[in-house]
């Protein structure tokens, strides 16, 4: 529950006003609480800078340091304040995070500086608020990334590791062609052979001197036949020699093979086996020729080599949505114009317009102000609509270039952002399980209200499955007896109710909640049993995850836990005076509450 | 806080504005400057008029003030904070009949001082004041009396803040032979109504009700 909302459970308490004279059974007694000690000043001196606030405040996170008994190794008698050697400037974040419940982190803070902050006091970074979070996550990634290069940095510069297989030293090398002079050299090579393949394949289609005896230019392909099948048979062999040992030296050969890079380097060198395979057929010829234009492709492979090749062809990617659209605009006004242009054209002698689809080639040169001059019109009408056809092309085109622009960038970060989110849902649950730690004797009062609705309704909380059993069964009423065997053997476990909508925030209305939180109920169930309170003493624990914390003792009687308090006995040794009522109220609050 | 008399300090609002500007598409007043901030009267004023002590109304400002900085409460908001303390069922009708019972002045919103008069009958009254604020909020009507319709309300509402996951299963007329037996034990004269004297005599003669009455000594 927000910090906040705790100031508000004694009107919650008073409003139960209501319920007192139609309750039928009497109601239970109110929890004891000890004199409340008036609300004092605490002074933290950190580095100088003095901070001032009441103790509650600090007391609304008891599994921090400073909201539990850790503090008092900091306390100095001689300044009778708790001093603190650390920074001042982001201690007052940490402040703020008491004093409103939501933890902010500045910008022009070093994420590294304001992490060991976060640790010293015992905070996670998850309940930082949704305000700061991608920043913060965004600067802890790049953070986390210099660190990994410098370490690949490190790694590399020490050369080969001794345990790694061949395999593993083969493939490092061709991934990252630094690593090795082999490697490099390797790299070079192939950058260099496809280069070659590439100006061979446009050089052969240049028409060179007809060799003496001929009467027109041939293409130097046809020239130098036998030259250029030994080029091409030249490089198809590295093509092929470095495919295969890629596929030999790749981890994971199923991935690697369906990578797009691995499919150009097939689409590269298949045309020249096929066409090894194939005879001087008549019929294949076309198709043959065709396959000759699929060695064009040999040109991406260079994209191994360009990182921004690489990044161009994401992007382009992800901006699909946009360039379809485009495309789809500028088809609808292509059409739209073709046929205008061509009714208008119709009646003109010796029209180049003979029907539509041959006005759509006007259009298109139109519209993206070509303006080759092959088909022109002839008609005032045609020439009307010509000119509001380039006119409008400007526009349909040159309006949404920039919006697509701008999305690349806009789509890039955003999918990147919403992945991200995604793969932090996980810990920010953690996070507010974290916020949700209240102090002990709040829980109780507000127990004892939830118990006084219970005794005015004659109905007990029960939690989502106890309740669709009791439905289902034929008899009507579980006898209580049992139920609270059952329960208790739990070990005590009990959940505190409000504790389930601290994992939302504060803002959110409660409606009823029937049908839609069946699911986080459960899984809420499933969480509550395998987590263990956290002891106030385990300051790591709070760095470490949550599961981590199942191996606590729990004999410690400080039950500050995320999701479930324990109330086992030594509730009472945490107050000074017991009367007999208060097990009996906590063992009947451990059997009826634990219900939730 | 320095015992000014002011009830409506205006000293925020500013209407917003509407000033769109279409081409720059700039909407300065758009956020909500109409903040009216309300202040409540003095510390020792409010000391008087209720039975808590100086301290007790600092903490219950304090708190009254982190969660309602604009120094009301609207129906909205009182809902959501009551909410906060029933996550299973729905307390949404219970809430807006306490708004009703604490909005003393009927303006739609509670002040601190409604607020505070509230809670100092309740926690700090006698056993009679404290019934008669709870027939005060039985009574829907504030015609003086408990009909049965107002009664199926209250309880109707009380229930509805179980939720549905109860043990034995929530029936749908269980609050009608709740209502039933209400009345049978408060309507002395069977008029079909309860009247103020009715009701604090009947809960007088029942223990159950006067022991639950002194739960609310020590809340604060």
């Amino acid at each position: 529950m927000a910090a906040g909302v705790a100031a508000w459970l004694p009107f919650a308490r008073a409003a139960a006003i209501g319920w007192m004279p139609v309750a039928s059974a009497p109601m239970p007694l109110a929890p004891r609480e000890k004199r409340r000690t008036q609300d004092g000043f605490i002074i933290i001196n950190v580095s100088g800078t003095k901070f001032q606030t009441w103790r509650s405040t600090l007391e609304r996170y008891p599994d921090t340091l400073l909201g539990s008994t850790e503090k008092d190794f900091f306390f100095n008698e001689e300044i009778n304040e708790y001093f603190f050697d650390r920074d001042p400037d982001i201690f007052r974040h940490i402040l703020n995070f008491y004093r409103t419940g939501k933890l902010h982190y500045p910008r022009h803070e070093c994420i590294s500086a304001y992490d060991e902050e976060l640790s010293f006091f015992g905070i996670i970074p998850e309940i930082i608020g949704d305000c700061c979070y991608e920043e913060y996550k965004d600067r802890r990634r790049e953070n986390a990334e210099r660190i990994q290069d410098d370490a690949d940095d490190e790694n590399n510069k020490e050369g080969v590791m001794p345990d790694m297989t061949l395999r593993q030293s083969m493939w490092r090398a061709f991934e990252n062609p630094h690593t090795s002079t082999l490697a490099l050299v390797f790299y070079y090579v192939t950058g260099f052979f496809i280069a070659v393949s590439v100006i061979a394949n446009v050089v052969e289609t240049v028409p060179c001197r007809a060799s003496p005896g001929m009467i027109k230019d041939l293409p130097c392909g046809e020239r130098y036949a036998l030259a250029f099948f030994c080029l091409d048979t030249a490089c198809v062999m590295i093509f092929t020699v470095e495919y295969l040992l890629r596929l030999i030296a790749a981890p994971s050969r199923y991935r690697f093979v369906r990578s797009v890079m691995s499919i150009i380097d097939v689409v590269a060198i298949m045309p020249y086996y096929i066409g090894l395979v194939m005879t001087d057929n008549e019929d294949v010829s076309g198709a043959f020729v065709t396959l000759r234009v699929f060695r064009v492709f040999r040109i991406f492979k260079f994209s191994r080599h360009s990182q921004g090749l690489r990044i161009l062809g994401y992007t382009l990617k992800s901006c699909a949505s946009e360039l379809g659209f485009l495309l789809f605009s500028l088809t609808m006004a292509i059409i739209i114009f073709a046929t205008v242009m061509f009714y208008a054209e119709k009646g003109s002698t010796a029209s180049k317009f003979t029907s539509i689809p041959a006005a759509f080639w006007y259009t298109i040169v139109t519209m993206t102000t070509l303006g080759y001059g092959d088909m022109v019109p002839k008609t005032i009408v045609g020439k009307i609509v010509g000119s509001v056809c380039s006119l409008s092309g400007v526009l349909v085109i040159a309006l949404p270039v920039p919006v697509i622009v701008s999305n690349f960038s806009r789509i890039y970060h955003q999918n990147q952002r919403a992945d991200k989110r995604r793969a932090q849902k996980a810990s920010k649950e953690a996070g507010q399980a974290f916020l949700s730690k209240t102090n002990l004797s709040f829980e109780k009062e507000h127990h004892h209200l939830l118990h006084c609705l219970e005794k005015t309704t004659n109905h007990e909380f029960v939690d989502e499955e106890t309740y669709e059993k009791n439905c289902m069964e034929v008899s009507s009423v579980n006898p209580p007896g049992s139920r609270c065997s059952s329960i208790s053997s739990q070990h005590g476990l009990t959940s505190t109710c409000c504790s389930r909508r601290n994992k939302k925030t504060f803002r959110l209305p409660n409606s009823n909640m029937s049908g839609s939180h069946a699911g986080s109920l459960q899984e809420l169930s499933t969480i509550q049993i395998r987590e263990r309170p956290l002891i106030s003493n385990s300051r790591s624990s709070l760095n470490a995850k949550m599961e981590d914390t199942v191996q606590r003792n729990s004999e410690h009687p400080y039950v500050t836990s995320a999701i479930i308090s324990i109330r086992t006995p030594p509730v009472t040794s945490r107050e000074g005076n017991n009367t007999s009522d208060s097990p009996d109220y906590s063992q009947r609050n451990i059997v009826k509450v634990s219900a939730l | 806080m320095k015992g000014k008399n002011r009830k409506q300090n205006l000293s925020d609002a500013r209407e917003v504005d509407g000033s769109y500007d279409q081409l720059t598409d700039s909407t300065e007043d758009d956020f909500e400057l109409s903040t009216v901030c309300y202040r409540p009267e003095g510390l020792d004023k409010l000391q008087e008029q209720t039975k808590f002590t100086k301290k007790e109304l600092q903490v219950l400002y304090r708190g009254f003030k982190n969660e309602c900085p604009s120094g009301v409460v609207n129906e909205e908001t009182f809902k959501l904070i009551y909410s906060q303390f029933f996550p299973q069922g729905d307390s949404s009708t219970y809430a807006h009949f306490l708004f009703e019972a604490f909005d003393t002045d009927k303006n739609g919103s509670i002040s601190f001082e409604d607020f505070v008069m509230g809670l100092s009958i309740i926690l700090r009254g006698t056993i009679n004041d404290r019934l008669n604020w709870a027939f005060n909020l039985y009574d829907l009507n504030k015609d003086g009396c408990i009909t049965k319709e107002e009664m199926m309300a209250i309880m109707k509402s009380i229930y509805d803040m179980m939720g549905k996951c109860t043990s034995p299963c929530m029936q749908d007329d269980t609050h009608r032979e709740h209502v039933e037996s209400f009345f049978q034990k408060m309507d002395r004269n069977s008029d079909g109504v309860v009247t103020i004297e009715e009701f604090i005599e009947s809960c007088q003669k029942d223990e159950n009700i006067m022991r639950s009455m002194q739960l609310f000594d020590n809340v604060i």
